[in-house]
């Protein structure tokens, strides 16, 4: 029988079913919890459970290595649709993945990649980035946590804040300075279950509130030397390498968040009536759902584009700045229409996009601020042969 | 070893809940919304990995094969079938087909049948698909292939070369036995389907296992043409209308008691296109 046989990869049907498979998902297993889960500040492991056999915990990683093996634009499709349901599980995915497990498998030596992959992969062990401290965030130099050099390994000490995942983490990367022959930046992989690692009180945040955001505490925290990631002195590569891609993530996310306050306010315009008629009729409220609409467009296309960089294996620190920039700045933006539109509902907790303002506004701070996108961007530019 | 075949029908429906019809025509402006596999074909495909995990956890092995019929970019149904854990992949397309009435359908999934897989053991198809709720399809895949059919299933046991389908009718569960091959169309409320996991996605866009096939290939005539060769129309599709509306009785209690029994009625009689007048009477 004469057949055409269909071998050609098709990315435009294949992330059409990607999204159409996050957002049943999301929309049947996280949504009906959502609200709740942001009161309550809770996280939500039944929902993890149920995401784990789905690849979401290793969206990236290789087949063999028992993860998904999907592409970039697929990753900030899945981050999105997770994101535009729940953006603190959004959150919990994108960092698990980016600059959790990346890292790893970028910089990682087999023996580190087979011990520690697999198991992040199932989602087994939620992984966390600790860079952040209380006198260095932006600026990585101010990392005041030691590694101190013992005969068969490190003791790690110093105190870690905000950190995403941090209470539920089982895998985490922390950035410590290194005193020996010379002072350096190194990254170390920490398992939970090591002496001298401990979990602070989770933070009561106005935004992610579903995400178990804390501080970690290393005492005299003991890792043996192979758990040293990359080479010595590596450490501020594989941390501006992970924030890299870290910011594709985030970008999606904000992306997500931005996606559901315009389909709410797009719903709500045509339903709600003032003057006897619906509120779409209003010139205004058209001006800001075109607004809305052409923003998160534009956003869409800097995370593709930064992710297909990525794929291409081309430089894409500045194209994933871009994106992380403008998608976070939509987001807070489209957000803050979003209530707008709404009115007095918008301020309530009776309405989603009062949580989506909220979630919205920290995506301009973490995983590098809006400033440091810019300072990224424009070291970009400059540093160009003109 | 033989191998178990199983041949699952899916068809790829709009996903959107008030669908874009086409006035002049009655058919669906298909182009007009997204795809989605059909709940209930989803359904049928989950019964059928149900099955094929039963036997290979006995050592027995079994293959999927999802055979749909549409527009190329109903092939995304197939691939999802694939990812969902089916073995193989069949789009009966071809613009010549577009249109086709039930027993048009019918007739062509069944010539593709008898043709590529003739030693087929169970096909299952939903019930009925969300988009045109016919359930005609399954019943008449079973006449053109000559196999005997079971409607409505709950559940389906296989037994040698035998099924058990047990289903729910009015208010008991009846258990029928049908030899194989046989059709199965399984009910909308069973077998709950699965979300395909991501990795499964991106191993069926890599494989050679979804293929097209168009209407020469599978023997039609050149002037086939499922428009003017189905032998049904679609005469009108409209949406059901509700309508709510209040009524204030005033007078005496009796007065309005009476005049409330004396409206239903009417409503009542003209919903069952008979005169009940006087009936209550006799009562």
């Amino acid at each position: 029988m004469a057949r055409s046989v269909v071998v050609e990869f098709n990315p435009c049907m294949k992330h059409q079913l990607i999204r159409k498979i996050a957002r049943e998902f999301s929309e049947n297993e996280i949504k009906p919890q959502v609200a709740e889960l942001d009161r309550d500040a809770r996280f939500p492991h039944d929902i993890v459970e149920k995401m784990k056999p789905l690849n979401f915990f290793g969206l990236q990683v290789p087949k063999h290595l028992g993860g998904a093996g999907l592409d970039s634009i697929s990753y900030a499709i899945v981050v999105e649709e997770v994101s535009r349901v729940s953006a603190a599980l959004g959150l919990c995915v994108t960092v698990h993945n980016s600059v959790g497990i990346f890292p790893i498998l970028k910089f990682g030596n087999p023996e580190q990649i087979e011990r520690f992959v697999p198991a992040m992969a199932a989602g087994d062990s939620i992984g966390a980035f600790c860079l952040t401290e209380a006198n260095a965030g932006s600026d990585a130099g101010g990392v005041e946590t030691t590694a101190r050099k013992i005969q068969d390994g490190y003791l790690i000490n110093g105190t870690k804040i905000f950190v995403t995942n941090g209470g539920v983490a089982g895998t985490i990367l922390v950035f410590a300075v290194t005193e020996d022959d010379q002072k350096s930046a190194n990254v170390f992989i920490v398992e939970k279950d090591r002496p001298g690692f401990l979990v602070g009180e989770i933070e009561d945040l106005c935004g992610m509130r579903a995400n178990p955001v804390s501080s970690l505490f290393f005492e005299d925290c003991k890792v043996p030397g192979k758990n040293l990631l990359g080479k010595s002195g590596q450490g501020l590569k594989i941390g501006l390498t992970g924030l890299d891609t870290g910011r594709i993530g985030i970008a999606a996310q904000a992306l997500g968040i931005a996606q559901a306050a315009f389909e709410d306010s797009v719903a709500y315009a045509k339903e709600r009536q003032q003057f006897n008629q619906p509120i779409s009729r209003f010139q205004t409220i058209q001006n800001y759902l075109a607004d809305m609409a052409t923003q998160i467009d534009a956003a869409r296309l800097l995370v593709y584009r930064a992710a297909d960089y990525k794929d291409r294996n081309l430089p894409f620190s500045a194209q994933a700045s871009m994106a992380k920039l403008y998608c976070s700045d939509t987001a807070r933006k489209v957000t803050d229409m979003a209530v707008q539109i709404h009115g007095g509902y918008g301020y309530s907790k009776e309405y989603d996009v009062e949580r989506y303002f909220r979630d919205a506004k920290v995506t301009q701070i973490y995983e590098g601020t809006s400033e440091v996108q810019r300072m990224v961007i424009a070291k970009n530019i400059l540093t160009q042969p003109s | 070893m033989k191998i178990f075949k199983i041949l699952v029908c899916i068809k790829q429906v709009p996903m959107v809940s008030e669908l874009p019809w086409d006035a002049k025509t009655g058919t669906l402006k298909r182009e007009l919304a997204q795809g989605m596999m059909d709940p209930s074909s989803r359904r049928a495909l989950e019964a059928g990995l149900q099955i094929k995990e039963n036997r290979a956890e006995l050592g027995e092995k079994t293959q999927i094969t999802v055979l749909s019929m549409g527009p190329a970019m109903a092939m995304e149904t197939l691939y999802q079938a694939k990812s969902l854990g089916a073995d193989k992949g069949i789009l009966l397309s071809d613009r010549a087909m577009a249109g086709a009435d039930t027993f048009l359908t019918s007739f062509i999934l069944a010539r593709f049948i008898k043709q590529e897989v003739p030693d087929v053991d169970l096909v299952l198809c939903g019930s009925q698909t969300s988009d045109s709720e016919t359930g005609q399809v399954g019943p008449q895949l079973a006449e053109e292939l000559s196999i005997p059919a079971i409607g409505y299933a709950a559940d389906i046991q296989l037994q040698g070369h035998k099924v058990r389908v047990q289903r729910h009718v009015d208010d008991f569960f009846e258990v029928l036995e049908m030899d194989l091959p046989g059709l199965v169309t399984i009910d909308q409320a069973a077998y709950t389907p699965r979300y395909a996991a991501f990795g499964g996605v991106q191993d069926a866009f890599g494989t050679t296992d979804i293929i097209r096939v168009d209407a020469k290939s599978l023997g039609l005539d050149e002037n086939f043409n499922a428009v003017k060769d189905s032998p049904t129309r679609i005469v009108d599709v409209y949406s059901p209308t509700t309508r709510k509306e209040n009524r204030v009785f005033k007078g005496t209690a009796k007065a309005v008691v009476d005049q409330l029994f004396e409206d239903y009625g009417k409503i009542i009689s003209s919903a069952m296109g008979k005169d009940l007048k006087g009936q209550g009477e006799k009562i």
